[in-house]
């Protein structure tokens, strides 16, 4: 036996004067992380309700001002926001997912705008035209822009803040059991698939071999998948109701994210440039 | 099957040492799971990893078939870097056995299951067939071979999920959580699955949280913390007092015996037998 970092013998390895791991724990009168977490910085600090405002606002403006003017300036503020609150990485990987609509959308309007007449060139019976790119590119913006408003609230809100915040707004537990549902249900899979190709890949799965390889390692995949996502869905409904869901009255919530007067205030000014967009658009004044 | 009631199988491929050179490991949003491991197992080394949920355990040995790459650093297969090998290709040599076997489990029968390893190795008929026979043999489910793995328990899935790892008889074993959700007779049964193994020279790695297992089982105990290594050592040194200020920082605690051992002033006695054995040599010493 050998260990070139470890001293043989059982002799503690750890670097002198680390701190215990206990530590964190012990703070904050031994609550746990889920009622005492602290958020990473102003935006992740937001109340839920706020993100889905400001989100809300900015998916409005991207696609109600005309031109480059929406969702030009809403990028700039979302990539700005995305730096500052440091999930630039996971937006980029939101849009790398987007990746294939982004890229039949530029096809489709490059080469088939209806009434475009300014071609770049010609790819045999085909002509892109100025117009088409042009239209292209501000759809693709518009799609960016809605994305990745949508991705940064989810990506700054953990789903508890996010379900407690609903419950105590009114909506009812079934409600949130939805929603909460939906909005887990895929991070969830993505995890369970993941989890299941690297079990079946250690059983000698070939997945980067030719296609219909590939394709024999479906069954394997999906039917884990499947039963899993049955057999959970039949544990949480019994977990759920061992624990009275359906009690009547009302539920005591371990932990409320904070809603602040900045919170507030921000809800209303995203109201009122909802509002005044749509008013703007309504009246023609916004061309 | 031989007179002595065990199938005659093929022998297990050469054993090869497994090293880590300075491994570290980073997750897509930067959590760093592995940092700066080295550590070399020897063939036939049977090798138990402990650790606290998040420790960098599944992650360590996910690093020997390939599922996960180091950011930094090598794992060698012998004399072998195994950064560029396919992981079809390292299933032959380093078998891994999840934890939660409905991650896995997707056949309609339990020899289908366990026949999906060494058929993607390429094994068909009659060699197939024993090596399926014999595995299923192995875990004591021989009599569950036609059974739907959906309608097994979950203590006989992870069975039956162990058994579609040991029939491909690769030379390194890996065991992720093999004992949890196991009764007395289910243990048992790991116990013998990891002598056999070790009996016939093969390498065992093995993931628990059941510290009576590991010291009974297992010759070498490595515990990690944070990433790190932070105790590596046989079971006596490891589980002996001088090192229980470190477990407990990894909130483990030492097998029952070890404690009993060293409250007795014995010295020493990781397991039963060793305390059983030092009681008599007191008792003997005292007459």
């Amino acid at each position: 036996m050998t260990a070139s970092s470890a001293t043989p013998g059982a002799a503690p390895l750890a670097a002198p004067g680390a701190a215990p791991l206990a530590a964190p724990l012990a703070t904050d009168m031994g609550l746990p992380d889920y009622v005492v977490r602290r958020p990473k910085g102003f935006y992740h600090s937001l109340n839920p309700a706020t993100k889905l405002a400001l989100a809300a606002l900015e998916v409005v403006a991207a696609f109600a001002i005309p031109g480059w003017l929406g969702p030009g300036p809403v990028l700039a503020v979302l990539v700005a926001t995305a730096l500052a609150s440091r999930t630039m990485r996971s937006l980029l990987l939101i849009g790398l997912a987007a990746l294939p609509l982004v890229v039949s959308i530029m096809v489709v309007n490059l080469f088939l705008l209806p009434g475009a007449s300014d071609p770049i060139g010609r790819l045999g019976p085909l002509a892109p035209t100025w117009s088409g790119l042009w239209f292209g590119l501000l759809t693709t913006a518009r799609l960016l822009a809605f994305s990745s408003a949508v991705a940064l609230a989810y990506v700054t809100t953990p789903v508890d803040d996010l379900l407690a915040d609903l419950s105590r707004r009114g909506l009812g537990r079934r409600g949130v059991f939805v929603v909460g549902a939906a909005v887990q249900m895929v991070p969830r899979t993505i995890e369970r698939v993941g989890e299941i190709m690297d079990a079946q890949r250690a059983r000698g799965m070939d997945t980067e071999g030719r296609i219909w390889r590939r394709a024999r390692g479906l069954v394997p995949l999906a039917a884990p998948v499947v039963f899993g996502a049955l057999a959970e869905v039949e544990e949480r409904t019994m977990a759920l109701e061992s624990r009275a869901f359906t009690a009547p009255g009302r539920q005591t919530l371990l932990r409320v994210p904070p809603d602040r007067s900045i919170d507030r205030a921000l809800r209303w000014l995203a109201l009122a440039g909802v509002v005044a967009i749509a008013a703007l658009r309504l009246t023609g004044r916004l061309g | 099957m031989t007179a002595s009631g065990s199938r005659r199988l093929d022998p297990a491929p050469a054993v090869p040492s497994i090293e880590f050179e300075a491994v570290s490991f980073a997750y897509p949003d930067g959590t760093v799971a592995l940092d700066g491991v080295s550590l070399r197992v020897e063939p036939g080394e049977l090798v138990a990893i402990v650790g606290q949920n998040g420790s960098g355990k599944s992650t360590l040995v996910r690093h020997l078939d390939g599922l996960l790459r180091p950011t930094s650093g090598r794992v060698l297969l012998g004399d072998r870097d195994i950064r560029r090998a396919h992981v079809a290709e390292l299933a032959g040599r380093v078998g891994l056995a999840f934890q939660n076997p409905d991650r896995q489990l997707f056949a309609g029968r339990a020899s289908t299951e366990v026949g999906f390893g060494p058929r993607n190795l390429g094994l068909r008929g009659a060699p197939l067939e024993d090596r399926v026979a014999a595995a299923l043999e192995a875990v004591g489910l021989s009599a569950d071979v036609a059974s739907n793995p959906y309608d097994l328990g979950y203590s006989r899935r992870k069975l039956l999920a162990l058994a579609s790892v040991l029939a491909m008889r690769t030379p390194i074993l890996v065991l992720d959580e093999p004992t949890t959700g196991q009764d007395a007779r289910g243990v048992a049964r790991v116990r013998a699955v990891v002598a056999a193994a070790a009996g016939e020279g093969r390498t065992v790695v093995a993931i628990s949280h059941d510290m009576r297992f590991v010291a009974e089982c297992f010759r070498r105990v490595i515990v990690m913390r944070a990433g790190r290594v932070v105790l590596d050592g046989a079971p006596e040194s490891v589980f002996g007092e001088a090192a229980w200020p470190e477990l407990r920082a990894t909130y483990l605690e030492p097998p029952l015996p070890a404690v009993a051992g060293a409250r007795l002033g014995l010295g020493a006695t990781p397991t039963v037998s060793a305390l059983v054995a030092a009681l008599a040599a007191a008792a003997g010493g005292g007459r």
